[in-house]
């Protein structure tokens, strides 16, 4: 699947986005008020809290674990919209916090035009059916205890849709759907393979008939030849049912694969939101720049051309998150400006840069056609070749020679 | 004479659930120095290999029935266990994916450090506590005289696989294995580790086997790669000309099944179909066999052996020119490579033998649908993926084109 025939901009069959040009019906989120009504699910100012209490008896609230702290995006109806970031950046909390299995502490999801978060517990229930969820571990999601039949046809229990006997035949169906054998249905968990239970998940999810699907990490529990089985059944159920995924991976490479547009999270917040192909090409944030530069790629020809740039240090805490911008204390780009102030002071804004880019950055003009963004995507070299029957070069942040510049976005 | 020479190994495990076939007769070598990939999927007998090298098994299940480990001439399988123990952390070192689990929670890591360098040399434990510090300090630990007094759960994971790095180097080992040692990490902390181990063993010319299942880290970090399926070695080649020219169906698989991050859009992800081997069955012809879509009739009886790609000469077992050798009856040519499927016009898959279905079609699910379409030559009905009767009312098309760029 391309990131140019998925571009929401131009080929998706979305009829929302019929006209946009890049420019045109910007289905991304912060910026731009209530301009598109085409917009399938908005979070807006998302915060989830996770309070610290002290005191065996008489507790107190000492802190928060700010998982998720103010982020907005949008997301138009047929779109993948990927969530990446590293461990502790709140990309599953906001997956669960969308569908509310996390209470968001402040902010509004709104889905379909209703508000999410101030819903009762009926309404919550009927908004649900709409928006399913397919977990990381596909051992421990589903109930030892129940077939794969009674697995999948829980949700339909649930929302009690059809006859009894119709959800045998749906639960059938919907095994077929995702490449199981239908008579597989009075089998129970262990008896299928990782894979095979995932496909369970995929069905259980499917059993409603969502408009979308928050799939937290839904591959990184398998083995690398099953992964791909799982992705392509995504993909085909998508094109088929126009279902709309917000996809959670820590993985670049598959969320770069899958995805339309990919957010990247750090510490709580979105430091950038762009086209899946932009993304790729012209990272815009110093952490992003960083992110793509650490993924290894199986190309010993391409990896001697890329060159690592080696954060230093932890991501800190999100109890007590750094001052003004949330990667000044491991940025790079910070660093070769010479410690600008404003980094440490002032919180960058969510900007505009170029067609569906969004960057919170100070200095994100600096970024583009830097040495250090041309190596991490590998469009330039990072020293002569000669290193490939060697094998590894893993080099420093510091620059070799003057790259070419290639045409920028934001200049 | 190489560093690492393992000849014919064969591992089985003997649990309530049968034998285990782990390792079924494996032989590579290593020089002093070199660094070597060994690439394959969980239970593809990566891990046991490497804990059979250091004589790690877990007792009394595993057991090594067959094969000899010469490291430095010497057989390690036939040492006495106090003989083994002086080789292993000293000459021979290993880090495992999960740092918290390998280091011990209840003492510091100057006990832990101390205990390691005193158990291998004749030193004062001022002079251990010492060197300690120094190593510490090489695995970029800041302030690593006072970190000495932590303990392990007072790192973060990154910092603790840097311990983990550092007790390994700690006696100057000529061999260290490093078992998935990133699996565990972010990204960005993956790499800053495996550029440290780079560095550290470039520097002490200390031979590595890095263990892994992420094709991309070996490609930047080792010179040669055996790819592992199930406790065979089916490939084996210098890393750019095995990322070059991949032959076996596996290896081809695994490189089409996984996105890239620099993919320009449009590359199709090819799925290995099928699940991997249940191990508990004896091997009889190619293990891969009923997941290969190249297989052909003697794959199914005849498990090919590890053969030079191109006949003739001398096979070298080690350094850059090691000679590119896949175990496959039927090749995929460099067409179909690119392509990660069979073009040849009119070629199917051979179904298996009549007297193997039986044994097979016990097999749960996806495979046994497969291969029984396959036999009867008739319309699958049950297949993976093949067969997309309705979702909820809505027509779900056969297997939809996949569209190209630009449509």
């Amino acid at each position: 699947m391309t990131a140019s025939d998925r571009d929401p901009a131009t080929g998706r069959p979305v009829p929302t986005t019929a006209g946009g040009g890049p420019a045109g019906g910007t289905p991304s989120g912060s910026g731009n008020g209530q301009g598109d009504g085409a917009a399938l699910l908005r979070v807006e100012d998302l915060k989830v809290y996770f309070p610290i209490r002290e005191g065996m008896i008489i507790e107190r609230h000492v802190g928060d674990v700010r998982a998720v702290d103010g982020i907005s995006f949008s997301m138009t109806r047929g779109e993948t919209l990927g969530l990446v970031g590293e461990s502790g950046c709140g990309k599953s909390t906001t997956g669960r916090a969308i569908i509310r299995l996390y209470e968001p502490t402040a902010g509004r999801v709104l889905f379909d035009g209703v508000d999410i978060t101030s819903l009762d517990k009926g309404g919550l229930k009927g908004m649900r059916r709409r928006m399913q969820m397919i977990f990381q571990d596909p051992y421990a999601s589903l109930d030892p205890r129940m077939t794969a039949g009674g697995i999948i046809a829980e949700p339909l229990d649930i929302h009690d849709v059809g006859a009894k006997r119709d959800r045998r035949m749906r639960v059938r169906d919907l095994l077929s759907t995702v490449g199981l054998n239908p008579d597989y249905a009075d089998r129970y968990p262990h008896e299928f393979s990782g894979g095979q239970r995932q496909r369970i998940g995929v069905a259980r999810a499917l059993a409603l008939e969502p408009d979308m699907i928050v799939a937290d990490e839904p591959i990184s529990a398998l083995d690398v030849s099953i992964q791909a089985q799982i992705i392509n059944l995504l993909e085909r159920l998508q094109d088929s049912l126009g279902l709309t995924y917000l996809f959670i991976a820590h993985d670049l490479s598959v969320i770069r694969h899958i995805s339309d547009r990919i957010a990247v999270m750090y510490l709580g917040r979105i430091v950038e939101l762009a086209s899946s192909r932009d993304l790729n090409r012209t990272p815009l944030h110093p952490y992003t720049v960083a992110l793509l530069s650490a993924v290894p790629i199986p190309d010993p020809v391409v990896e001697s051309r890329r060159r690592r740039i080696i954060l230093t240090g932890d991501v800190p805490s999100p109890v007590n998150p750094p001052s003004g911008c949330r990667f000044h204390t491991r940025c790079w780009l910070r660093q070769q400006l010479g410690n600008p102030g404003e980094c440490e002071t002032v919180d960058p804004e969510f900007r505009v840069l170029g067609p569906m880019h969004e960057v919170a950055c100070h200095f994100a003009a600096r970024v583009d056609g830097s040495t250090e963004q041309l190596q991490a995507t590998g469009r330039a070299p990072a020293h002569a070749a000669g290193a490939i029957a060697g094998g590894a070069e893993f080099g420093d942040a510091s620059p070799p020679g003057p790259p070419d510049r290639p045409q920028g976005v934001a200049d | 004479m190489a560093l690492l020479s393992v000849q014919d190994l064969v591992v089985r495990f003997r649990t309530h659930e049968g034998t285990i076939h782990a390792v079924n007769g494996v032989t590579f070598e290593l020089e002093e120095g070199e660094r070597l990939g060994l690439v394959g999927e969980s239970g593809c007998g990566k891990s046991v290999t490497n804990l059979a090298i250091i004589r790690l098994l877990p007792k009394p299940a595993g057991r090594i029935e067959g094969g000899r480990v010469l490291f430095e001439g010497q057989d390690l399988l036939v040492l006495r266990e106090d003989e083994v123990r002086d080789i292993r952390g000293s000459d021979i070192a290993m880090i495992f994916q999960d740092p918290m689990t390998s280091l011990n929670p209840v003492l510091t890591i100057q006990e832990q450090m101390v205990e390691t360098i005193q158990a291998h040399r004749k030193v004062s434990k001022e002079d251990a506590r010492a060197r300690a510090i120094e190593l510490l300090a090489m695995v970029g630990i800041p302030n690593p005289a006072a970190r000495l007094k932590s303990f392990p759960h007072q790192f973060s994971g990154g910092m603790r696989q840097r311990v983990m790095i550092a007790m390994a180097l700690a006696l100057a080992p000529k061999l260290l294995i490093a078992d998935e040692p990133t699996t565990a990490l972010d990204v960005t902390i993956q790499a800053q580790v495996l550029e440290l181990l780079a560095q550290l063993t470039t520097k002490s010319s200390t031979a590595l086997i890095l263990i892994t299942h992420d094709l991309g880290v070996v490609a930047g970090m080792t010179q040669r790669i055996n790819v592992m399926y199930a406790g065979f070695i089916v490939e084996t080649a210098p890393t750019a000309e095995l990322f070059a020219r991949p032959s076996h169906p596996y290896s081809v698989g695994l490189l089409h099944s996984i996105p890239r991050l620099d993919e320009e859009g449009g590359e199709e992800l090819i799925p290995i179909e099928g699940r991997p081997p249940d191990m508990r069955r004896a091997p009889t012809g190619c293990p891969f066999a009923p997941r290969c879509a190249w297989r052909v009739e003697a794959c199914w009886t005849n498990n090919p052996e590890l053969r030079p790609l191109t006949e003739g000469g001398p096979v070298v077992m080690t350094g850059p020119k090691a000679t590119h050798r896949i175990a496959c009856h039927n090749p995929p040519t460099p067409n179909e490579v690119r392509g990660g499927r069979p073009l040849r016009a009119g070629f199917t898959a051979a179904p298996p033998p009549a007297e193997m279905l039986d044994e097979l079609s016990l097999a749960p699910a996806e495979v046994t649908a497969d291969l029984k379409g396959l036999m009867a030559g008739i319309q699958v009905e049950e297949g993976p993926l093949s067969v997309y009767p309705s979702a909820g009312g809505l027509p779900i098309p056969p297997e939809p084109e996949r569209r190209n760029d630009g449509l």
